[in-house]
């Protein structure tokens, strides 16, 4: 009985705060929680299939709901938090969402993904068949308490879910050492796409096992790439998933994996390792390549994912909230050779950590690029944005506190396209800003 | 006129976008039309305090302090000749405490390079968020983000500024950081530089009245920085 109003109650909670405009929420699970504890774990019993958990700082929600995509391609009912709210109350609502009013959830599958600090919390309940580890980059070091706080965190998440299959990323030396000495593990990587990575610089990434710098064959970006360890000779282990002959400078992605070819909507190299990822971890459950690329043609990215507007012209929006992340994005923006401006949204509230010093991790150097015309910094911080844009030898640039006044200036630029990339708290606010000024246009 | 900065291993000292403080050093001489040449030091370098006019000491986390410790302890002395001599030092977060005489955490101590009069415990609650320091050395307020879990005391050194927001070196005494002749050691970082002209300038005075027996600096247009100073002294310095 208790089961079925922790249920109801959360369905209910789920409904309000669809009426009030909330997209995922962690309340409703807090609540369902809080009336019978043992909900999360009765409801993930009930998957029938397979439970696929995704970690990671950046790509969790591109590459969940990329297998989410896959696994329910031909019908199949998965539970998936779609939206990212991504702590244990938030995957409880998840499950809570899916599950009937009698309590019972009849789904096939459940694609989750779990912030890395929540990991070992989630699996006090549930312990997933699948594990991916996406990346492990420097990210909200003030909120985090740093990398090694989550590798330890993932560590002890690795030894809780001991039978589970883990997905890692060979070419991200932290992550590939979490799976060393382990053997229910497999590898995903991207071959030598150096080109598509003009700004990049391999310097700086130290052996996880012996604290040694680390050389590199091939590098990409952050810690990515083809490393090794002159000193104790950890390296990047074999990998069963690789994406090679990768193109992300024309209008689609393209790669190949085992001898076919893979094209997609969805741009950038970040995006390439968020595929395969998530087609590695699908075809434990009989995803093929053949049905791959109907797959993706279909998938619908998440909110400021590259997420494409028209006003007037193409203005695109993309979530870039750390270092890596932000250099992706710009990379991404450069391979784009139309003539375009930017804006650049940079708040400190709680959930983007108050420290922004990570904007001079940011190649800012790379905008000086003739195909980018003005760039304006906008946001709580934007005074450090445009600190960082000068510093940088950036000429054309602005200062616009309000974001809807930043855009709208931005708009009247001569570029083909607006690029807005923005941290986590601008994000919603700025899509709203920018579906308003859509529908303006259209009217 | 040509300034050299000596940047000490910056592959691992570089945990809050610490390259935003050479980058200000060297646009900031740039700008002047002062040459400028940044020598960085990898571990196993012997580093030439006699080429230096500014060395810089980034941050990095709690365990790399040792790894970085034990590589400086070889270039203890020529480093205390360079300071004794009035050489500039800029020493952030990790690298500030790594000049004192020791840091301790729980059972274990690391040997610090005693270069400054000062040690460092671990331990208590850690200090994170945005920081408003006064200091004598300039009218305005210097502005940064501290996040550490030590407490340093810098016995009878001056400290580089009064907290007005924030926790400083050990949330007892009101000082932040410290100041030691041409040294200057703080936990504040953001990266510190970019938002505080004021501090960078008055380093670059130090270091070209050190190698050329007097400086003069143009002035420049701050208003970009002094902005970004304003705003955080207008939201956690209450003024």
């Amino acid at each position: 009985m208790l089961k079925i109003t922790a249920v109801l109650v959360a369905k209910i909670l789920i409904f309000i705060g669809r009426v009030f405009g909330k997209k995922g929420s962690s309340t409703p699970g807090h609540f369902a929680l809080m009336i019978y504890p043992n909900l999360l774990k009765e409801l993930a019993h009930d998957i029938k299939g397979g439970i696929i958990v995704v970690c990671g700082t950046n790509g969790k929600t591109t590459t969940n709901n990329l297998a989410r995509s896959m696994l329910s391609f031909g019908g199949e009912k998965v539970v998936c938090n779609e939206v990212g709210a991504n702590m244990l109350y938030g995957v409880v609502t998840a499950f809570a969402q899916s599950a009937r009013l009698s309590g019972r959830l009849n789904a096939d599958h459940a694609c989750i993904e779990i912030d890395e600090i929540s990991i070992t919390k989630v699996l006090d309940h549930f312990i997933p068949n699948i594990f991916i580890i996406t990346n492990l980059f420097p990210d909200q070091l003030d909120r985090s308490g740093g990398m090694d706080v989550i590798k330890a965190h993932l560590t002890a998440a690795a030894e809780k879910a001991k039978g589970c299959t883990f997905v890692l990323n060979a070419d991200d030396p932290i992550v590939s050492s979490i799976g060393h000495g382990k053997s229910n593990c497999v590898y995903f990587g991207v071959q030598g796409a150096e080109k598509a990575q003009e700004c990049a610089e391999k310097k700086g990434h130290f052996c996880p096992l012996c604290e040694n710098e680390l050389a590199y064959g091939f590098y990409h970006y952050s810690s990515l790439g083809d490393y090794c360890c002159t000193n104790c000779g950890f390296s990047r282990p074999k990998t069963a998933f690789l994406a090679t002959d990768v193109s992300v400078s024309g209008e689609k992605t393209r790669f190949t994996i085992d001898g076919k070819e893979i094209v997609s909507d969805l741009p950038g190299l970040y995006n390439i390792y968020n595929i395969v990822a998530a087609y590695a971890a699908a075809s434990f459950y009989g995803v093929t390549l053949n049905g791959l690329n109907e797959i993706l043609s279909g998938h619908t990215p998440q909110t400021g994912r590259m997420e494409s507007f028209y006003i007037g012209k193409k203005v695109v929006l993309n979530l870039s909230k750390n270092p890596a992340g932000f250099n992706q994005a710009i990379a991404t923006i450069i391979a784009d050779k139309r003539k375009k401006d930017i804006v650049v949204v940079i708040n400190d509230n709680a959930q983007d950590g108050r420290d922004v010093s990570w904007i001079w991790d940011v190649d800012f150097e790379c905008l000086c690029d003739k195909s980018i015309g003005e760039v304006t910094a906008s946001g709580l911080r934007c005074n450090d944005v445009l600190v960082r844009l000068k510093y940088a030898q950036h000429q054309n640039t602005n200062c616009k506190p309000d974001i809807s006044a930043a855009v709208r200036d931005t708009l009247k630029a001569n570029g083909d396209v607006l690029y807005v990339l923005v941290n986590y708290t601008a994000l919603f606010q700025t899509q709203k800003i920018l579906k308003a000024l859509e529908g303006e246009k259209t009217n | 006129m040509k300034l050299t900065i000596g940047h000490i291993y910056p592959n691992l000292l570089n945990l809050y976008g610490d390259k935003g403080n050479i980058t200000t050093f060297e646009k900031r001489l740039s700008w002047r039309e002062i040459k400028y040449e940044t020598v960085q030091y990898s571990p196993g370098d012997t580093i030439e305090f006699s080429k230096i006019d500014i060395l810089y000491i980034g941050a990095c986390s709690g365990s790399r302090q040792h790894t970085v410790c034990g590589l400086l302890q070889k270039q203890k002395s020529n480093l205390k000749e360079y300071i004794k001599n009035g050489g500039a030092v800029l020493a952030i977060d990790g690298g500030y405490q790594l000049l004192g005489h020791y840091y301790k955490t729980g059972e274990s101590l690391i040997e610090g390079l005693a270069a400054v009069d000062m040690f460092t415990e671990s331990g208590g609650k850690r200090a994170v968020g945005d920081s408003v320091i006064k200091s004598y050395l300039s009218d305005r307020v210097i502005v940064g983000f501290e996040n550490h879990i030590s407490q340093t005391y810098i016995g009878d050194n001056k400290p580089l500024g009064q907290t007005i927001s924030g926790n400083g070196n050990n949330g007892k005494d009101c000082g932040e950081g410290v100041v030691y002749k041409n040294v200057i050691g703080t936990y504040l970082h953001g990266p510190l530089l970019p938002k505080n002209p004021h501090l960078c300038d008055y380093i670059l005075k130090c270091a070209l009245e050190q190698r050329f027996g007097s400086a003069l600096l143009e002035p420049l247009d701050d208003s970009a920085e002094l902005a970004a100073n304003a705003y955080i002294m207008q939201k956690y310095g209450g003024f």
